[in-house]
């Protein structure tokens, strides 16, 4: 597979802020990678250095194996943050302009104002759109010339359901045509839908990365109900077979400790004389493993 | 180049403010001309309209038209910081634009419009003198043409200058201010407080503003009553000297290419969000 982006030791701070420290990334042909953090971990920052709007203080980044050069973007879709277009234009003069850009024709425009629900709206000026239809019409600009790769930036952010349900249906839609997905969100259920591999960010640091299932297969959760609750809780926090106990909805949520299986809880429960009559083997969810991850 | 020039004018050409501000130059323009001729008709002694013929007509109304050159700094001031307020230099830094190429796009702006200054007077001038000439040969009414290369040089450096506050302050109505500023207030203070010194003439905006003198009105008034006295050379003296003609010429130049040059570090420099 072909490298499209390799990230090398990039730092970058906003006078005393360190917004990324050390980050290294290596993302490749056909990942959907999505980059999550909390608010101030550097998704953004990241996004606006590889896409040429700031300039990192250290480190490297190559795009297609190659160092940057502006002409590279034009092979990449981008959106970052809310897109922002000439507002007294109407959107096939903006889109006009961006094809300039890209040095592509125009004919491809009637083809991603179709794709991205705008065909109807596309003598009105930006000015005049909704939220959604400027954040469809941003990734209409990104879809221009059909790139390989799509940098995405909070593509939903200040979308009602609607509108978050069409960008989501459009991001997927080119993510099953094989186009490499760089997606920073804060919505874990989405990267969780969406990407194939992810990257979690805290205070500009990266905190885990690799391919979704693996993250979430590092620890097995089940869910356990038996004849007396207290007691199995009890007696499983003095045991070395779980790392952590929760009760939810009148049942133990368990994440075993390694090399620990559901039969051995079972097995430990009848030797303590207690017997088990509910019991989930239930995958850890993006969210829970963000949570323990950032805290 | 021709992308870039095409960017431009599909922003600028459908920019109702620029289109607007282009017609009252053009307006103004036009005007400002016709007051001479009927102000001519109030003075019965001397004729305005001695001005008008050929050769004196490209200098007299390059001298007279040198003002608007602020209003063309103007709309590029509102041009810049236009992208910065609706955050469009990003979105073009995104799709790929370099930032030199955002400069490069913005000096094609400010080429053209002093070709469609020069352009304008040029045209006028030669209409005017046209109109207003009794002798009319080539050489005559070609003589003096030169200064038109002077104007588009003028032109081009003060939409320069322009472009360099615009990308300073980034705000518009701040940088509409501070050229006005720099134009009538911190220049003319400037020239009168440095009045003893040389140093007076090297003042980027009076260096400018010099490249269309005002034309030798004496002798132009004494060819027409045909005097053989000599110049009185004490009139002459009300005539302000400044800079030889080439150094005037290559002070500009070399402000202009500053100008430039800090336009490309600012651009590079800034963050766009």
């Amino acid at each position: 597979m072909e490298d499209i982006l390799t990230i090398k030791d990039l730092s970058k701070s906003y006078k005393n802020v360190r917004a990324i420290q050390h980050l290294d990334l290596e993302i490749c042909e056909g990942q959907a990678y999505g980059i999550l953090g909390p608010n101030g971990s550097g998704k953004t920052t990241t996004l606006s250095i590889i896409t040429g709007i700031i300039r990192q203080d250290s480190g490297t980044f190559e795009w297609f194996g190659k160092h940057p050069r502006p002409d590279q973007r034009r092979s990449i879709g981008s959106l970052i943050e809310t897109p922002h277009f000439y507002p007294y234009l109407n959107l096939v003069r903006n889109l006009k302009i961006i094809c300039d850009i890209k040095g592509i024709p125009y004919d491809d425009i009637d083809r991603v104002l179709e794709t991205s629900k705008l065909s109807e709206r596309k003598r009105s000026r930006f000015s005049t759109l909704s939220l959604g239809m400027k954040q469809r019409l941003g990734i209409a600009a990104a879809l221009l010339g059909d790139p390989k790769v799509l940098v995405l930036d909070e593509p939903t952010n200040g979308l009602d359901p609607e509108g978050i349900a069409e960008v989501r249906e459009i991001v997927i839609e080119q993510v099953q045509k094989g186009k490499t997905l760089i997606l920073a969100s804060h919505i874990l259920s989405e990267v969780e839908r969406i990407c194939s591999h992810v990257a979690i960010l805290k205070k500009g640091e990266l905190l885990a990365s690799g391919p979704v299932r693996e993250l979430l297969a590092e620890e097995e959760i089940i869910e356990v109900a038996c004849n007396n609750n207290q007691l199995l809780e009890e007696k499983l926090a003095g045991s070395e077979l779980v790392k952590e106990i929760e009760t939810e909805n009148g049942k133990l949520v368990l994440t075993l400790n390694e090399k620990v299986m559901p039969a051995d809880i079972n097995a430990f429960a009848f030797s303590n004389k207690l017997v088990i009559h509910h019991m989930l083997s239930r995958k850890k969810s993006l969210e829970s493993q963000f949570l323990e991850l950032v805290r | 180049m021709r992308k870039l020039i095409h960017i431009e004018q599909i922003k600028l050409l459908n920019y109702n403010p620029f289109r607007i501000t282009i017609g009252i130059y053009f307006v103004a323009f036009a005007l400002g001309l016709l007051i001479y001729p009927a102000v001519d008709k109030e003075i019965p002694v001397i004729s305005l309209s001695d001005l008008f013929r050929f050769p004196d007509v490209w200098m007299f109304l390059t001298w007279v038209t040198e003002p608007y050159n602020v209003m063309l700094a103007l709309i590029v001031i509102m041009i810049t910081t236009k992208e910065f307020s609706d955050h469009t230099f990003k979105t073009q830094v995104v799709f790929g634009l370099s930032r030199t190429e955002l400069l490069l796009q913005k000096m094609l702006s400010i080429g053209v419009l002093a070709l469609f200054a020069t352009l304008l007077l040029g045209l006028t001038s030669l209409t005017l003198g046209l109109i207003y000439s009794y002798k009319l040969t080539f050489k005559i009414a070609m003589e003096n043409t030169w200064i038109l290369g002077r104007y588009l040089i003028a032109s081009f450096t003060y939409m320069s200058f322009g472009l360099l506050v615009a990308l300073l302050v980034k705000n518009t109505a701040l940088s509409l201010l501070t050229f006005l500023a720099l134009r009538v207030f911190v220049d003319p203070v400037l020239f009168l407080l440095l009045r003893k010194y040389e140093i007076k003439w090297y003042l980027p905006m009076r260096t400018t503003t010099r490249l269309t003198p005002v034309p030798d009105l004496i002798e132009i008034f004494q060819r027409r009553v045909n005097s053989e006295e000599p110049i009185d050379e004490s009139a002459i003296e009300l005539l302000p000297k400044g800079l030889p003609a080439w150094l005037n010429v290559l002070m500009v130049l070399l402000f202009t290419s500053i100008s430039i040059y800090f336009s490309y570090r600012l651009l590079q420099r800034r963050k766009f969000t």
